[in-house]
């Protein structure tokens, strides 16, 4: 066994164990601090394929980013210091997952399954691009496609364009959630008022055997 | 004077010559050379962290018009070795309800991310831990990560103003990471690569470079650098995670003896990192004239940005949360993005070389010129958005103050009913 072969199943093995841990641990802020663990053996996975780039991104974007805002929810939410905290369907969902797993596994067996009359998996694994092995991608077709992306006389505004709208989104969703002036808001619920006493009034026009006694009171 | 130019990576290849003569040429002397370069690398981060709590003490006691530690050795120079006996014989105190493995863990995992990022940082020509393609991507991935150990800290503690300095950190750092990326990545456009050394290269006159640092073409982008720089390591002015008369201390409010040591290693130790990555990316690393040693170079510089951050720290009171929420997000980050669209669209027009010409088109002139044209657009961004900035400001001043005639003119009138 090579250095790269162990190195690959101590972190595979890391990677899987806070995988599992993930979900057995009752305490969810060790639950999310294992999801981290397990991205970071991910990462590594990424650093044993060479593949440098994305491993950094992995790490900036899921441990930096995304565990940190899993954090943030599970201190937020009640009951995290040792409550008890569980979904009073897990049963349920268990049985409907294991059943999911088993015909997944069955769908995609290489033996022929027969079940209630029918023929499941048997798929012939081959190897794409015949007996010879698999294709070769060359290194320059993906440099360039890589390169594509941030080169400007490429592809980069449709890019850019495309980080734009997520701006756009961001700021949409600051401008929700933005703090406003108790004047504006009282206005707001004086307009609202106002539109549903004018409703009101409208559909007592039409409809004035309905409740007169409501019309009276307003 | 080659020799000396030299020092760093001839012993280098010295220890690496001895370890293959010993072990023989085969992936275990290899292994055993990084790991001897690592704990090298370590060694050199710790020693410059000892160095740079003598310094920032002795400069800011200067500032206040103190002394500064002078009793161990001469100039308090043994100061950190002092410090150091104090911190392991000191008692190490658990909470009772602190999550123990939580808490154990995390000044551990902050002192590794800390020393994580001298992996890639070039100390000399030949002397660099790895010249990882993705280098600056890399530094920025590291520092993203430690924010864990923060708020690890902050919640294994168990302790109301620990977690309320690691919500405060995550807010903080979460938030600053923007404006830094956005500033790393017009060297990146203007260098074509992300490894330090490509970086470096960029800005000496050797390896087709131009011979000029980027803080004069990009003098935005290494200000606000800097600035963000400050705010991921939480030194003052932005030191909102460990306020002492606001929080106690934030999050490692609980820890003391060797733990406290290492949260404190991993803020100077970070320090010291982002003063480094400055120096690489805008003053051209251990690039400088020849009269003396590229390992000297990088000492001088660095010696003056930390002297400028220990300034600040040293002059400026801190920021509220709401201040640095508003400076980062309304300020830097619309004005770093205003600035990448500029250097994107100037370094496109205004090429240098007449290979990019042939290629690309544009307008062939002197790298000088370019520098002005990139520098001055930089400059022209920053003061508008300072000028936008004082305006804003002084209208909420006359505001605030027009509110509060208002509002006493009003009591003037309720009192003189009364009567």
């Amino acid at each position: 066994m090579t250095f790269g072969q162990i190195l690959f199943i101590l972190f595979g093995l890391v990677t899987i164990i806070a995988a599992v841990m993930v979900v057995v641990r009752r305490n969810l802020f060790h639950a999310a601090l294992f999801l981290v663990l397990s991205f970071f053996g991910v990462a590594a996975l990424y650093v044993l394929l060479e593949a440098y780039f994305f491993a950094a991104a992995q790490v900036l974007v899921y441990v930096g980013a995304i565990s940190i805002l899993i954090i943030f929810a599970v201190m937020l939410t009640r009951g995290v210091m040792g409550g008890q905290s569980g979904n009073s369907q897990w049963r349920e969902a268990a049985v409907i997952c294991g059943i999911l797993l088993v015909g997944l596994v069955g769908l995609l067996s290489p033996v022929a399954i027969n079940f209630l009359g029918r023929n499941f998996g048997g798929l012939q694994w081959r190897i794409a691009g015949g007996a010879a092995g698999l294709p070769v991608v060359s290194e320059q077709i993906l440099a360039n496609l890589g390169m594509g992306f941030v080169d400007l006389n490429q592809y980069a505004l449709p890019f850019v364009l495309s980080g734009v709208l997520i701006l756009l989104a961001m700021v949409g969703a600051i401008w929700v959630a933005r703090e406003r002036h108790p004047a504006e808001v009282l206005a707001e619920r004086k307009q609202i008022a106002a539109e549903l006493a004018a409703d009101a009034a409208a559909e007592a026009i039409t409809t004035p055997e309905v409740a007169p006694t409501e019309q009276h009171a307003h | 004077m080659d020799a000396l130019n030299n020092l760093l990576s001839t012993v280098g290849d010295a220890i690496a010559n001895l370890i293959y003569s010993l072990l023989g040429k085969n992936p275990g002397a290899d292994f055993a050379i990084a790991m001897l370069a690592a704990i090298l690398i370590c060694t050199a981060a710790a020693l410059g962290f000892m160095a740079l709590t003598w310094m920032e003490r002795k400069l800011v006691a200067r500032i206040q018009d103190r002394v500064g530690p002078n009793q161990a050795g001469p100039y308090g120079l043994l100061q950190p070795i002092a410090d150091g006996v104090k911190m392991f014989t000191k008692e190490d105190s658990t909470p009772r309800d602190a999550d123990r493995p939580v808490y154990n863990l995390a000044p551990l995992i902050i002192a590794i991310f800390a020393l994580a990022t001298y992996a890639v940082i070039p100390f000399a020509p030949r002397v660099v831990g790895t010249n990882l393609n993705i280098g600056v991507f890399y530094v920025v991935a590291i520092g993203s990560a430690s924010t864990i150990a923060i708020l690890m800290a902050g919640w294994g503690s168990n302790n109301k103003y620990s977690l309320l300095g690691a919500f405060r950190t995550v807010a903080q750092l979460v938030g600053y990471e923007v404006p830094m990326l956005l500033n790393i990545l017009p060297v990146v456009m203007l260098t074509g690569s992300m490894s330090l050394i490509d970086v470096i290269n960029k800005q000496t006159t050797q390896n087709g470079g131009a011979g000029i640092p980027f803080i004069l073409m990009l003098p935005l982008s290494a200000v606000v650098f800097i600035i963000s720089g400050i705010a991921e390591t939480g030194r003052s002015p932005f030191d909102l995670l460990e306020a002492e008369s606001e929080i106690v201390a934030g999050f490692h409010v609980e820890y003391s003896g060797m733990k406290f040591a290492l949260f404190f290693l991993g803020e100077y130790v970070n320090t010291l990192a982002i003063s480094l990555v400055f120096v690489t990316l805008f003053l051209g690393g251990y690039a400088g004239p020849e009269i003396l040693p590229g390992y000297v170079w990088l000492l001088l510089k660095v010696g003056v940005v930390l002297a400028f951050l220990m300034w600040l720290r040293g002059t400026l009171p801190r920021v509220r949360v709401d201040q640095l929420m508003n400076f980062n997000w309304k300020f830097l980050v619309p004005m770093s993005l205003i600035n990448i669209l500029a250097v994107a669209f100037l370094s496109k027009i205004f090429v240098t070389t007449a290979g990019a010409q042939t290629a690309n088109g544009g307008i062939l002139v002197h790298p000088i010129i370019q520098t002005i044209i990139l520098g001055g657009t930089g400059m022209f961004i920053l003061v508008m958005g300072l000028w936008l900035v004082a305006r804003r400001t002084r209208a909420l001043r006359l505001a605030e103050e027009q509110t509060l005639a208002e509002r006493r003119a009003q009591n003037m009138a309720t009192a003189a009913s009364l009567k």
